[in-house]
């Protein structure tokens, strides 16, 4: 068993190099100077600033949530540099001008853009919009979008380009008020993804943004604002990755989906943030805020999220399912390893009639970890009929670890019918006795199992994520059972 | 000077009662003294406490209470709670235990019955060794402020392999006629393979006022014993016309030790507010728990269950069963955690709860949590929320049982599971009458 483990405790992350990139820093800290310069370089209107300020100002009323399952060293958000842009040589048109070692960064990533721009046939690529620390680099198939009326575009340009659809639908899901880290990110984000999907479009390929943190002592704040109009269909993809780093380096996200009529949005993540060393030193401590809205009728918006790294995960991805016949759905894979601390899950409010959730969490422990499930259903006064169903099941793999379970239920109307199942259980001995009696070796056996045991999960994923997933599982857990 | 009365708060008040009046309370001041420092620190929550998030209990403490207790009931209010004929009655009168009216003959040898304050002054070692032991006043204000400022309860102590048959009933009562904070605490130690039922049960008797009963009791299983404990939680019984009056806020500590079993089942039929704490610690292997709460609401009432079942060490079992009526206005919580710590292997911890809502105005809260640090256990926790099956009444009118009349048999199939763990056949009767009535 031990060596097993020390194995697994050696195998190191795999995408922690630096990328030696001339970024434009901020001067550390925060205050109103500081938000008046990113705006200004940002080339923002007057407001935007004011927006950005009034968050502030409500920020610095706000203190900072201490209810999650998790404890670390609180950061210092004076001791944060909030903007480091890679220096660009001019406005990226094409791949050919983005500088060169940000390529070869994402070569190592096993990202390539060329390569995918060499693919043919629109329905098997995928549209990717680059952010690293903050800042859009690159958007690729813009040209073969913009066809379709599909805006699919940096947040920063989306302000300068289509100022009017992001003044009406920015900070309606998530406002500045929301919570802590919502209302930091109002006050300092730097950039992020815009995404509109025309009236009867169904968006041809899958979106995908890409995250990546570089420089050091910054803080990513990165916006995402998703708006599918009526019967549109839009799949997206997310993915991240940050250099190894002794310090904590903090990420707050916000993203916002709206769906109107008959909407569909699929909003996919793989989170692979640098998770600290094996002693629980460094690591992203990622805050972020994801929320949809369903907001007319017969619309859909559905989360599929598969985390593994961060040192300490703060996250509820939820649906407010407003409009009549809406359907929410929720599908994780929490794996935490070392002394990595999770605290996941979702909100699901029902409003409108008819409306239906699903909740399918799975929870994997190892090392000393903590991996806490938290979820809210609420089913309001108005919701005749609605639906939920919730499944979380934990897996713990060494007696050091932790799995918790904190779902809130509050239900309001009678006609609802709400069901919560959970269990909590280490990998089966018998399962593993029988994948090594047909001679298949122990870490693959938990490989399997665990791959057995996500799968609900992991079907739920694009094909290309699906693949990128199942490898992270194992490479995740390589060794971690004895 | 009026309008400073009037501002100062229920905590000011209860921190100048408690300054004056301590030096007359039983047993060691240091203890209530360390008690009221700490209910000073926490202060009384309000609904942003997250264990206080569903209990509006900050609210109701803002009316005005009394802090002082007097009035002695006669025999005859008295008779008709004592529904079991079969046991010994202690009647314990807005937290004064009250010998006159309680029925204690014929204790067998190695029982113990008095009061809280006899036990402080005469029995001595067994009240020191567990007295304010187990109830940890850092972790809930209500804790500490019984702590600092209980006068009185009852003491039970069954001694080293004492089997008693009949039932112990604690009848605890409130009488006041202006709005009253009371404090009551029992406490009850059950020896080396010692036997013994256990029912309390919570009534307002001809009250004018509003009573908030801060009541808290702690139980010790000692290795080998076997405890049966019940709760009735009827406030209202001898009052039908006014359904919501008293305010309940029930602690309930429970230690166990090894291979003891120990069996607690809490019913709440009425009372305006009713919150449970109840917190079992299983210290030691071998150890069984078993948990079962039946609650029907209506009108406005709030009830506000909250269970902690915290297994310690190995192969213990533990098993929860909730289960609740919601109707009218009523708002319905339960909260239940299950700890199993990092050497409690082999754990087996199950819990359950399921509730139906019957009216369009009820409300229900439910958070069955787990927190696990081994990983060779079986937890597993499920709830589910919905209205009566319509199919299952669809079955019964078909075969000619009228609508109102379907509902009530499924509602009694659904209530039975929790009743049908109740030993005692009196008791179990009596129940199911309160509910057959409640059901009309």
């Amino acid at each position: 068993m031990n060596e097993v483990l020390e194995q697994k405790l050696s195998t190191e992350y795999k995408y922690g190099f630096v990328t030696d990139i001339d970024a434009d820093n901020a001067p550390k800290g925060l205050n109103e100077d500081i938000i008046r310069f990113i705006s200004a370089k940002k080339k923002e209107p007057e407001w935007m600033l004011d927006y950005r300020l009034t968050a502030f100002r409500h920020w610095i009323t706000m203190k900072e949530p201490d209810w999650a399952h998790v404890s670390y060293e609180k950061p210092d958000f004076q001791d944060i540099i909030y903007y480091s842009a890679p220096k660009p040589k001019a406005v990226l048109n094409s791949l050919d001008e983005v500088d060169p070692e940000l390529l070869k960064t994402f070569q190592k990533l096993g990202i390539s853009i060329l390569e995918q721009e060499r693919l043919t046939g629109v329905e098997n690529r995928i549209a990717l919009d680059i952010i690293v620390d903050s800042v859009s680099v690159s958007t690729t198939y813009k040209k073969t979008l913009a066809e379709k009326g599909i805006i699919f575009c940096s947040f920063g340009e989306a302000i300068q380009e289509h100022p009017e659809l992001v003044k009406k639908y920015m900070s309606s899901v998530v406002p500045y008020t929301d919570n802590f880290y919502a209302a930091l990110n109002s006050a300092v984000f730097t950039d992020g993804t815009f995404c509109y999907i025309p009236k009867g479009v169904r968006c041809p390929m899958e979106l995908s943004t890409y995250f990546r943190i570089e420089a050091a002592g910054t803080g990513q704040f990165e916006r995402t604002l998703i708006i599918a109009d009526e019967d549109s269909y839009v799949s997206y993809l997310e993915g991240c990755t940050a250099p190894m780093r002794d310090e904590n380096q903090l990420h707050a996200a916000v993203v916002e989906l709206v769906a109107h009529k008959n909407a569909q949005i699929k909003y996919s993540t793989v989170q692979n943030w640098y998770p600290g060393d094996k002693d629980g030193k460094g690591g992203i401590f990622n805050f972020v805020t994801k929320r949809g809205i369903c907001l007319e009728e017969n619309s859909k918006i559905s989360w599929t999220q598969v985390e593994t790294g961060s040192a300490i995960t703060w996250k509820y991805p939820s649906v407010i399912l407003k409009g009549d016949n809406s359907i929410g759905e929720f599908y994780s894979v929490a794996l935490t390893n070392n002394y990595q601390q999770a605290d996941t899950g979702t909100k699901m409010i029902h409003i409108g009639k008819n409306t239906k959730s699903t909740i399918i969490s799975k929870g994997i422990s190892a090392g000393y970890s903590n991996n806490s499930y938290r979820g809210l259903v609420r089913i309001g006064k108005g919701a005749d009929n609605a639906r939920n169903f919730s499944q979380c099941d934990s897996l713990l793999m060494t007696d050091q670890c932790g799995a918790h379970t904190f779902p809130y239920i509050e239900i309001k109307n009678n006609t609802a019918i709400v069901e919560h199942e959970a269990t909590t259980s280490k990998i089966g001995e018998d399962q593993l006795f029988y994948c090594k009696q047909r001679g298949i070796d122990n870490e693959k056996a938990i490989g399997l199992i665990v791959n057995g045991y996500c799968k609900d999960v992991l079907s739920q994923l694009p094909m290309e994520f699906a693949v990128e997933a199942q490898k992270l599982l194992e490479v995740s857990l390589e060794g971690s059972v004895g | 000077m009026e309008t400073a009365i009037k501002t100062s708060t229920i905590k000011d008040k209860l921190i100048f009662e408690f300054e004056t009046s301590k030096l007359f309370l039983f047993g060691d001041t240091q203890i209530r003294d360390q008690a009221m420092e700490s209910f000073y620190k926490q202060g009384i929550p309000t609904r942003n406490h997250e264990e206080y998030k569903y209990t509006p209990i900050s609210s109701i403490l803002k009316g005005e209470f009394d802090l002082s207790t007097s009035k002695n009931c006669n025999d005859e209010q008295i008779e008709p709670l004592k529904f079991l004929k079969e046991a010994y009655n202690v009647i314990i009168e807005n937290g004064i235990f009250v010998e006159g009216l309680s029925n204690l003959e014929n204790l067998p040898k190695g029982v113990t019955i008095c009061s809280l304050v006899n036990a402080a002054t005469s029995n001595s070692a067994v009240f020191e060794k567990h007295y304010a032991q187990y109830a940890d006043i850092k972790t809930d204000p209500f804790i500490a402020l019984n702590t600092a400022m209980t006068k009185d309860g009852v003491f039970i102590h069954i001694a080293k392999n004492v089997v008693i048959e009949k039932p112990i009933h604690i009848i605890h009562i409130a009488t006041a006629f202006e709005n009253t904070i009371i404090h009551p605490r029992n406490l009850i130690v059950v020896d080396e393979n010692a036997q013994v039922k256990i029912v309390e049960s919570y009534q307002t008797v001809d009250s004018k006022a509003k009573t908030f009963s801060n009541a808290l009791t702690e139980i010790v299983v000692d290795n080998h014993a076997i405890v049966d404990h019940y709760k009735i939680q009827d406030e209202n019984a001898c009052l039908p016309e006014r359904k919501e009056l008293g305010y309940l806020m029930n602690t309930t500590q429970v230690i166990q030790k090894k291979q003891s079993v120990f069996s607690t089942h809490t019913f709440t039929l009425s009372g305006a507010l009713v919150r449970n704490n109840l917190t079992i610690v299983l210290d030691d292997e071998h150890i069984e728990s078993h948990l079962n709460g039946l609650y029907i609401t209506s009108g406005n009432q709030v009830v506000d269950n909250h269970t902690v079942v915290d297994h310690r060490k190995p192969n213990c079992n533990s098993n929860e069963l909730y289960k609740g009526i919601i109707d009218g206005k009523s708002t319905a919580t339960f909260n239940g955690k299950i700890f199993v710590r990092k050497d409690a292997q082999k754990t087996n911890a199950f819990q359950s709860n399921k509730n139906i809502l019957l009216s369009e105005d009820g409300t229900i809260n439910t958070k069955p949590q787990l927190e696990i640090y081994a990983d060779d256990v079986k937890c597993s926790h499920g709830t589910s929320t919905g209205k009566l099956d319509q199919e299952k009444i669809f079955y019964l009118q078909a075969r000619g049982i009228g609508l109102t009349n379907a509902k009530k048999l499924l509602m009694h199939a659904f209530a039975s599971e929790v009743v049908n763990t109740v030993k005692i056949e009196a008791l179990r009767d009596y129940i199911e009458g309160k509910i057959a009535k409640t059901f009309e």
